[in-house]
């Protein structure tokens, strides 16, 4: 329809399969009145993800593989260049952190969750976005305390 | 019936391997079926496959007496929410199970809060295993809600920021 304003945000989820997008479901109803898109690393889950909302697949990357790692940014430029998500709501791993990364390159605000399985600090991506991330919680307050932007607001599971 | 899962992403020989041994010896267990992930080790005591399909490790999941796994936060979740005795090996950096020892952390926290069993190495899983037939799991208080509501008051402010509304 013409001249109709969008007035709602536009927002990715991303995580990768596994552990990361059970938490992130956790939350899933919070963002039931914006507009919400998904992004995971597991074509398997690509069903399930896609009764909720459009669904990409980024693939799996870690720390170990630095040319999947670059696959894998690509990939989130595309969908970030693509998409224009208004905010970017990860609980990582490394797929996540990297498409927040590009996410903030393009204006998008950070919300990370660090995910629960980090015990005694920060996930190595979790402090890579800090200093990018608009809201970033740990799920243990031990951890929060270590970090002054970090907040604890509770768990996941 | 024991489930014996290694997660999604890499095989667990290690755990796989001191199971199956341990099956072996002691012919007083139960039916074990294992999920072992794409690995070369044949196993000699359990049925088992590669990989699962989401809706049938779900229901093996439901079905399982007692479950035994990696230090994944995904497993232990499930665990945790079927009310399912879990004992875990958490995967180790030096025998490049895994990037960090982030698993390590993770049981031992879940230890200490009664959630889990945990073997550390090969040698401890048959006690370990003997235990999980009576361990009963402390519950875990679910407070997704209250993560929710700080996530959704954030969402909030930004839509109110962008749009005025």
């Amino acid at each position: 329809m013409k001249g109709v304003k969008i007035d709602k945000l536009r927002i990715c989820l991303a995580a990768s399969a596994g552990g990361h997008l059970t938490q992130l479901l956790k939350v899933a109803d919070t963002f039931k009145n914006y507009e919400v898109f998904y992004v995971s690393t597991l074509d398997s889950i690509a069903k399930t993800l896609e009764r909720k909302g459009t669904f990409y697949l980024i693939g799996e990357c870690n720390r170990e593989h630095p040319f999947q790692v670059m696959l894998v940014f690509f990939r989130c430029i595309k969908i970030i260049l693509s998409k224009k998500p208004n905010v970017i709501i990860s609980t990582g791993a490394a797929p996540g952190y990297l498409l927040c990364l590009v996410g903030k390159l393009f204006g998008a605000k950070i919300v990370w969750i660090d995910s629960i399985a980090n015990v005694e600090r920060l996930s190595l991506s979790g402090r890579l976005i800090l200093p990018l991330s608009d809201l970033i919680l740990s799920q243990w307050p031990e951890v929060a305390k270590k970090y002054k932007r970090v907040e604890y607001a509770g768990t996941l599971i | 019936m024991i489930f014996l899962t290694v997660g999604t992403l890499f095989p667990f020989d290690r755990l796989v391997k001191a199971v199956d041994m341990t099956i072996g010896k002691n012919n007083g267990y139960e039916k074990v079926f294992a999920q072992v992930g794409k690995t070369d080790y044949e196993l000699k005591n359990i049925e088992y496959t590669a990989i699962l399909e989401n809706s049938n490790f779900d229901k093996i999941m439901a079905d399982a007496d007692c479950l035994i796994s990696h230090a994944g936060i995904g497993t232990i979740t499930m665990a945790l929410e079927l009310n399912k005795p879990l004992l875990v090996m958490p995967r180790r950096k030096k025998f490049k199970e895994h990037v960090n020892d982030h698993q390590l952390a993770t049981a031992r926290k879940f230890e200490e809060l009664g959630h889990v069993l945990v073997a550390y190495t090969e040698e401890e899983l048959p006690d370990k295993l003997r235990e999980l037939k009576t361990f009963v799991p402390k519950a875990r208080k679910n407070q997704a809600k209250k993560v929710a509501s700080r996530i959704a008051q954030f969402l909030a402010e930004a839509n109110l920021e962008r749009y005025g509304r």
